[in-house]
């Protein structure tokens, strides 16, 4: 009877006997019942007595009660049986204290619902696959430099020039097609209202790798990419078609203007592709088109120039391991061509936020977030446990009897084990519900109040396998977690005593009881403080970052980017052009002083080199910015020592303005006027003037090298126009744009006040402090819960003794304080370990603090002292309860 | 009165087939008796194990049950062997042949040493 027909067939029937239990005992009971009744009959005409007769039947049958049992076991899966018998009994138990349930449930919804929720954001911005056709076939393909090679960088290091890809696309085995794009090409529509667009460079197989057709017209083919420059095709999102033109049914075909050049629309994306990029793009272009876009810079020919990202799609049957081996081959021989060289390879299956260096900034961050969550869920789940071992204490009756009728302790700690696996099912269900309800609006949410560049990230946050498995993890998890110690600890007990129902009450109710119960509401206070701390510190920085003197003025001065070169200007062109708009600007009503810079302050443009002192051996980063002499009082930075740059003074004249602290730092003690500092290209700069120190770098950030040159003409293709005025800002703004459009009419300009950029740096710092926050409030709700309900809990088992004491002559001031003291205990110990905790770890903070330092001592004075407050104010509230017992009351009460 | 020897394990779902095709439909009781005169009563046959054995047969498919009236008109329910239970006897009787003629074998090389 062994064939697997025949075992389903049994196992079939047992699974339907589960559900037709009654009517197959009653057929039991019957057919042994005849049975029995055929035997006493054989016996009895054998000559028993009716009585010997009937006790020699069951005695063969082997009683009739484990008969049946024995029987039972066969017919349906006793394990399963007893299991479902659990459930029942569980839920039962769950109803009758419902208060208890609903807390429970709500403490591990919560929980469950916030990491569930980060989870699904982080599982869509790094794990979900890219949203193509069969993704899992595409791979990002990275290179990595091991020896230090001097490499031009457009975009990320990692990333190819097309020298290399067409070595990568033209030798490799394992791909049916290699294609490569810039991923960010910033490009202004012109006609109408002139738009900024982000689009991508492509090769011609781009949309063929990805499989992507466009919804109306076509990809790109390889004749597109036959010469530089000769094939203006472009390929428009939907979304651009829709916003911008109207869903005008016969776009394919026409002529839009990007950059001064006209480009043919051949075809428009289907909705769900925005490329291959998190942040969306708008535009497809050959890539042999790119220099029409960035004039002047022919990326092309650069072999030495990382700009483009390389996506594969595999053979069938081709392993990563295989692409890699193929690949490092080509690598090698590249490697070989280039003395000095040496690379390897990060292959990995495509999805946004792939290259080596997002993963570098990413995976930390997204750990400090996970951690963060898991510290909530972690209260989440103390809380539950205590809850739980007051729980078991009330039914230590209940235990007890149950262990003393001979139920093992491993059954009694499964059937306690299914109580909370069932809490945290429907805490993790209803959570995981919510979160996967509110998580897309919190994103939307989170998203708007970033600075403008990310607020359209293309993350799909919607829950798919990975997130239902990690909600259903880490529900079982909790439930293990909040369960395990409260059912090993409640299914120990000694019989005697919780049958008298006198331990309960007694001293001596559980001292491990007590010690454990303390331990979790001490644990719960350190995460809380952590939590809250780490929320307090970032809350002071941004009061730091409002109030903190920038050492340049902000207020009354607009900025306004030109890219002449994207415009197809030339240097002559842009300084002609830069020269009259100047001129016109400073024409204009209530504009005190015109200035122009490289890098506008705080506008997140960095310059930096390498310097050198002569007569110093080592080299020295030093950032730098070309001004014009109007920068100064523009942006009202005092120079303290030396002149200030004179008009005309060009990059030509060998001449530098340094910041205080970087002359301290490179010539200490001596007077810097007449320094000289050498570049990398050997040209030496002698100083001539001393800038007070302003943080027009990094926000919060003093101490970096800081050096001025004098603008040039070649810095009028790429400049910063900065205006100080005295009138409104609306009307000097229009002037200006005004202005800009009267010397071209489709250049693209935006004029803003330089404040605007502070918002850039806060924001990130303000969604973490948001976050923080109501992480923080979330742990504290929770956490003075626990305390609360540990208070209370201590006080009705303590009734008598407190009659007592009050009997003997305590008056309930002392009782309030012997309360208020037990319960601060386990407090104060977790709080100072949560202090400890949070400064041994508070740095990690440092680039969101602007200066401020990780261990402020506002913030760790007024933080411990809040948390304080609630847990006195938590234990307050059960410890007046205990001064108010009547002695005469508690002490009848047995 | 010899010692009683025990149900050796696995043989008595082959002893309740044997029985069934001899004797036809019978009940649990009638089964349990006859096993026990056959082994001339050298069996020590536990009445209650004879249920399991009965469900799992009847889960397999081998036997099939009905309730019916008794000789003595009382009601109990009847066992009979199914066609699957013939062929399932067959296969059963040849395997217990064949480790018998196994054992058989091995016991008597042992005994000549």
């Amino acid at each position: 009877m062994s064939t697997p027909l025949v075992f389903f067939r049994a196992a079939f029937l047992r699974f339907i006997n589960l559900f037709r239990k009654q009517k197959l005992d009653h057929e039991l009971s019957a057919e042994l019942d005849a049975h029995l009744q055929f035997h006493i009959e054989d016996n009895l005409r054998a000559g028993m007595l009716a009585v010997e007769a009937r006790r020699r039947a069951l005695l063969k049958l082997g009683g009739l009660e484990p008969t049946k049992e024995n029987y039972r076991d066969h017919r349906g899966f006793p394990f399963l049986e007893s299991i479902i018998q659990d459930i029942r009994f569980a839920l039962r138990m769950l109803s009758k204290s419902l208060p208890f349930t609903v807390a429970s449930v709500l403490a591990t919804a919560l929980g469950v619902g916030l990491n569930v929720g980060i989870f699904s954001v982080l599982n869509g911005a790094t794990l979900r696959l890219l949203p193509i056709p069969r993704a899992e076939q595409v791979v990002s393909v990275n290179q990595i430099f091991h020896r230090r090679t001097i490499r031009n960088t457009h975009g990320e290091t990692s990333m190819f020039s097309y020298a290399e890809y067409v070595d990568y696309r033209d030798q490799n085995h394992v791909f049916t097609g290699l294609a490569a794009y810039e991923p960010f090409l910033e490009a202004t529509l012109a006609g109408g209202k002139t738009r900024q667009l982000l689009g991508a460079a492509t090769s011609c197989n781009y949309f063929d790798v990805l499989s992507e057709h466009p919804a109306q017209g076509r990809g790109f083919v390889d004749t597109d990419c036959a010469a530089p420059g000769e094939s203006a095709v472009i390929v428009v999102s939907d979304g651009l078609w829709r916003d911008t033109f109207a869903s005008d049914s016969s776009l394919v075909g026409k002529r839009i203007v990007l950059n001064r050049t006209a480009f043919t629309v051949v075809g428009i994306a289907r909705p769900e592709f925005t490329g291959t990029e998190p942040i969306p793009n708008t535009f497809w272009v050959p890539v042999t088109m790119q220099e029409s876009l960035e004039p002047g810079r022919d990326r092309l020919a650069d072999k030495n120039l990382s700009w483009l990202a390389l996506l594969g799609r595999t053979r069938p049957g081709v392993s990563i391991k295989r692409v890699r081996a193929d690949l490092e081959v080509i690598a090698g021989r590249i490697d070989q061509q280039n003395p000095g060289r040496a690379t390897s390879l990060a292959i990995r299956t495509a999805t946004f936020f792939g290259s080596p260096e997002e993963r570098e900034f990413l995976l930390p961050v997204a750990s400090v977030v996970l951690a963060a969550f898991g510290l909530v869920l972690l209260i989440a789940c103390a809380n539950v446990a205590n809850l739980l071992l007051v729980r078991a204490s009330i039914r230590r009756k209940e235990i007890a009897m149950r262990l003393s009728i001979g139920a093992s302790r491993w059954r009694l700690v499964r059937q306690l084990l299914t109580e909370s696996l069932l809490l945290s099912l429907f805490g993790g269900v209803l959570g995981s519900l919510l979160a996967f309800w509110s998580f897309t609006s919190i994103m939307q949410f989170v998203t708007s109040h970033l600075p403008r560049t990310f607020s359209t990230l293309a993350v799909n946050v919607a829950p798919d396998m990975r997130v239902l498995a990690y909600a259903l993890a880490l529900t079982f998890f909790t439930g293990i977690a909040f369960g395990l110690i409260p059912a090993l600890q409640s299914s120990r007990l000694d019989l005697n005593t919780a049958l008298k129902g006198d331990g309960a009450r007694s001293g001596r109710g559980g001292k491990s009881g007590q010690f454990l119960r303390n331990v979790l509401v001490g644990a719960q206070i350190a995460v809380c403080m952590i939590l809250l701390l780490a929320a307090g510190l970032l809350l002071r920085g941004l009061y730091h970052a409002q109030t903190v003197d920038l050492g340049f003025q902000m207020k009354g001065v607009t900025t306004t980017f030109l890219n002449l070169m994207s415009q197809g200007y030339d240097e002559n062109r842009a300084t002609a052009f830069t020269r009259s708009l100047r001129e016109r600007i400073a024409g204009l009503p209530g504009v005190t002083e015109v200035a122009q810079a490289e890098c506008a302050p705080l506008s997140h443009d960095f310059s930096a080199d390498n310097f050198t002192v002569p007569g110093r051996a080592d080299k020295v980063a030093i950032e730098y910015n070309h001004v014009s002499p109007e920068y100064f009082p523009v942006v009202g930075i005092p120079i303290v020592r030396g002149r200030s740059f004179r008009p005309g003074e060009s990059h030509d004249a060998p001449v530098i303005i340094v910041t205080e602290s970087t002359a301290q730092r490179l010539w200490p003690g001596v007077d810097p006027l007449g320094k000289t500092l050498r570049e990398a290209t050997g040209r030496e700069y002698s100083v001539i003037g001393v800038a007070k120190d302003a943080q027009v770098s990094h926000l919060g950030d003093l101490n970096t090298n800081y050096l001025y040159f004098p603008s040039g003409s070649e810095d009028n293709l790429r400049t910063y126009v900065l205006v100080r005025f005295a009138g409104s800002f609306v009307a000097t703004a229009k002037g200006i744009h005004d202005a800009v459009l009267s010397l071209d009419v489709e250049m693209p300009v935006e004029v803003t006040k330089l404040e605007d950029y502070l918002e850039v740096w806060r924001s990130p710092s303000r969604i973490v402090v948001a976050l923080s926050a109501a992480l923080g409030a979330l742990a504290l709700l929770l956490a003075s819960i626990g305390v609360y309900a540990m208070v209370s809990y201590t006080v009705n088992q303590r009734v008598r003794e407190i009659g007592i004491r009050m009997a003997l002559g305590a008056d309930s001031a002392e009782v309030k304080s012997l309360v208020l003291l037990q319960a601060m205990r386990p407090v104060v110990i977790g709080g100072l370990t949560g202090v400890v905790g949070c400064a041994a770890v508070s740095w990690m903070l440092s680039s969101m603090l602007f200066g401020l330092g990780p261990r402020d001592p506002i913030a760790f004075i007024t933080v411990p002292a809040l948390l304080l407050a609630v847990a006195l104010l938590a234990s307050y509230i059960p410890a007046r309860r205990a001064a108010k017992v009547d002695p005469m009351v508690s002490l009848r009460y047995e | 009165m010899a010692e009683k020897k025990d149900v050796l394990q696995g043989t008595l779902a082959l002893m309740i087939l044997k029985t069934l095709e001899a004797l036809g439909p019978l009940h649990g009781y009638g089964i349990a008796r006859r096993i026990e005169q056959t082994s001339g009563d050298l069996l020590s046959l536990n009445y209650g194990t004879l249920y399991p054995a009965l469900l799992k047969l009847e889960q397999e498919g081998s036997i099939s049950a009905e309730w019916g009236v008794s000789d003595n008109n009382r009601k109990a329910k009847y066992y009979k062997l199914t066609r699957a239970g013939h062929r399932e006897l067959e296969r059963e009787t040849r395997e217990w042949h064949e480790t018998a003629a196994i054992l058989q074998r091995f016991l008597a090389a042992s005994e000549e040493r």
